[in-house]
């Protein structure tokens, strides 16, 4: 990146000749390239609007008490959008989510203790729960890649298989979880917080540092950027995607253990409402549903605005009539604030 | 690896690999299908038609009509919705078809516009029908005598105000509530709401705080919940849901926060979570409609009907259109009601036709 003091004097040499329209041109393009410089923490900034104006109206928002609230509910969207973020940056989509949530819920919930049966594998249930939910990504990756078939129809698919094959494993019912080592992932807490949260942070960290500092995390970028460059280039294409869809159903069953843990019950429909959120999350965090651009950094922002919508809406008092009016209009601002649109020759 | 991808050979593998499944799946069908043929031509068939077997309600209704199959040796059959009104209708009109019409039909329609054509296939096809909870305002079963055999529902005012009351009383009469509501535009959201005006009204000295809507699911409301507490703090004395997944929902939020029985929730429904936190004392609460019993009933008013039990056209139209009873659970009840429908299999005695009626349902 260079600097703009260092660009300007190439600009005005270029611009000799004209000197009259010289100085407006400069200010054009000085402010045009702050606003490229701000627009990538365009979903920060809108975040701190949003605090600041609900602190305003209800001060008790900055209250300690209510940022462990808020992380707590962010918690479970945070770990999902991590998933549906890596997916996006490949410039697929994965509607999986809410399938496999059900899977590691139920998976979970009837290995620890619970009131179904006698199971108390205690460490093994969460692991085996990952294990479970990293399967169902396998199968979303491994069909789309060898089948050739849009991942948006596969893992369609994918979801409702799952979704069957929970309400076939329970019976429609619902399975309370008792265990409480595994019931305090959501009700013991650490430095404040519930583990929960901290969980998902480690999660945070796991992704920053795939998508950082690993080749799989440079190559999901050069995909994402464009897939046929990429293939030319030589980057093993398939290999990475089934990889990312891998993760990505981990980390869905991850959320599933977290909501069966929080409401002390897994059913089917545990994730009922989830895939948007998160899909959500990530586009109102600035990462580009055509692929190639964004983060986990941009994800995390984008959940906390989400979930602090949520949050501020029954702190202002808005009345839940016009909630999902208000809902609407904010994230489609949001949006609009993050992208660059003037360089974008088509919009879909 | 991706190279190969773009060959000939990949392609061809894969329409070969379609065509063998369809051809699986299409046999398959065909063999479930043979042997069902000659049996429908004695019995009538009973058939189900509800939203997902995914719910712990439907489930529970399932298992009803089942039980009311099996006392009467009939096939019986579940179709599901997955809360798509047009897979609900065709289902039914299949079955319609591939019975002859010789068949009941106890249906919770998806939506309650489904109903009228529903109904119509019935009629046509010479089929009993009973349907539950949704239906148009205007569509009486008398109108369709005698294949239209009644509609069930419940009264959303009397079990919202019901449960209002119990909440009520669980906090002494006064004080602040916060209220969760199911989706605006559903019917028994509005009426347990207005349920729950009623009892408002008539104690002054209790404040309902905050409404807000968590649309019946238990993540919603534990999220509002918890905005709730920073927002109101101790002034909350009770929680009041218009259903339990939502109650269930907020005493997960409560006991995040050591809250737990300390702040009364009702609910409605009587799923078993539910009940099990009334014995706990978690739950001031809730109203059960008894789910075995409407999957159970609905079949066997509409089987009598067919097999000429009785005669529809003689019966009151409070027999055509009404109310079943709900059972308000609390702490006094609940033990005994958990060790009656939920640690053991009910018993209903199917040929009580009516002894849940409660009343005509009110015309809009």
């Amino acid at each position: 990146m260079e600097s703009p003091a260092g660009k300007r004097p190439d600009n005005a040499s270029l611009k000799r000749t004209e000197l009259n329209s010289r100085s407006s041109v400069e200010r054009k393009q000085l402010s045009k390239r702050i606003l490229a410089r701000v627009r990538p923490f365009a979903p920060l900034l809108a975040l701190i609007v949003l605090s600041l104006l609900i602190g305003a109206v209800n001060p008790r928002f900055f209250e300690f008490r209510n940022i462990v609230r808020l992380a707590s509910s962010a918690a479970i969207p945070m770990v999902l959008a991590l998933g549906a973020n890596f997916v996006i940056i490949l410039g697929s989509v994965d509607l999986s989510v809410e399938g496999v949530m059900a899977i590691g819920s139920v998976v979970i919930s009837l290995l620890v203790q619970n009131d179904r049966n006698t199971n108390a594998f205690g460490l093994w249930g969460p692991i085996l729960a990952v294990f479970a939910g990293a399967g169902i990504g396998l199968l979303n990756g491994c069909v789309h890649v060898s089948f050739r078939i849009p991942s948006f129809m596969v893992s369609l698919g994918v979801w409702f298989v799952a979704l069957g094959l929970a309400t076939f494993i329970l019976g429609g019912t619902t399975v309370r979880v008792v265990d409480p080592a595994f019931r305090g992932l959501a009700l013991h807490y650490f430095l404040g917080f519930p583990l929960a949260v901290w969980l998902a942070l480690a999660a945070l960290a796991l992704c920053w540092i795939i998508e950082r500092f690993t080749t799989v995390g440079r190559y999901m970028y050069a995909i994402g950027g464009g897939e046929d460059l990429a293939i030319l280039s030589g980057i093993p294409v398939s290999r990475v995607k089934v990889i990312i869809f891998t993760l990505a159903g981990a980390l869905y069953a991850i959320g599933g253990m977290l909501a069966a843990a929080q409401l002390g019950q897994a059913q089917a429909l545990i994730g009922n409402g989830r895939l948007f959120s998160a899909i959500t999350a990530v586009v109102v965090g600035g990462t580009a549903l055509s692929g190639g651009e964004g983060g986990v950094l941009n994800t995390l922002i984008g959940v906390l605005i989400i979930s602090t919508l949520a949050n501020g809406m029954v702190l202002v008092g808005i009345s839940p009539y016009v909630q999902q009016a208000v809902q609407g209009i904010l994230i489609i601002v949001a949006v609009a604030l993050t992208l660059d649109r003037t360089r974008m020759k088509i919009v879909k | 690896m991706n190279s190969s991808n773009h060959g000939p050979g990949q392609s061809i593998r894969r329409r070969t690999f379609i065509r063998q499944t369809a051809a699986f799946a299409a046999g398959s069908a065909a063999l479930t299908m043979l042997p069902r043929r000659g049996l429908a031509a004695s019995t009538p068939t009973v058939v189900n038609s509800i939203r997902s077997l995914s719910n712990p309600y439907h489930a529970t209704w399932n298992q009803g009509g089942q039980a009311f199959a099996k006392s009467v040796g009939a096939e019986y059959v579940t179709l599901v919705t997955e809360g798509d009104s047009e897979k609900g209708i065709a289902d039914i009109r299949a079955m319609l078809e591939k019975t002859g019409g010789n068949m009941v039909l106890n249906v919770d329609p998806n939506d309650s516009p489904d109903a009228r054509p529903i109904v119509e296939s019935v009629v046509k096809a010479g089929a009993y029908v009973v349907t539950q909870w949704n239906k148009p305002a205007d569509l009486h079963p008398w109108d369709f005598n005698p294949n239209y055999v009644a509609h069930i529902s419940f009264d959303g005012v009397r079990y919202g105000h019901d449960t209002a009351d119990a909440l009520v009383k669980a906090i002494g009469g006064k004080g602040g509530i916060v209220a969760l509501g199911g989706i605006l535009s559903n019917t028994p959201a509005i009426e347990r709401k207005a349920g729950l005006q009623q009892v408002l009204d008539a104690n002054p000295e209790v404040k309902l705080l905050d409404f807000q809507v968590a649309n019946w699911k238990p993540t919603e409301a534990h999220d509002i919940v918890s905005a709730w507490l920073t927002r109101f703090g101790d002034q909350i004395k009770g929680i009041w849901a218009a259903n339990d997944d939502m109650g269930s929902g907020a005493l997960e939020a409560l006991r995040a926060e050591n809250l737990a029985g300390k702040i009364p929730i009702t609910g409605i429904d009587g799923i078993k979570i539910a009940v099990e936190a009334v014995k706990a004392g978690e739950f001031a609460a809730t109203v059960s409609w008894d789910p075995y019993w409407q999957g159970g009933m609905g079949l066997s008013i509409a089987y009598a009907a067919k097999t000429g039990k009785f005669d529809p056209t003689k019966e009151p139209k409070s027999h055509r259109e009404f109310y079943g009873t709900g059972a308000l659970i609390t702490k006094e009840n609940a033990d005994e009601f958990y060790k009656t429908h939920m640690a053991t299999e009910p018993t209903v005695d199917w040929n009580d036709l009516w002894g849940r009626v409660t009343g005509q349902i009110r015309q809009a």
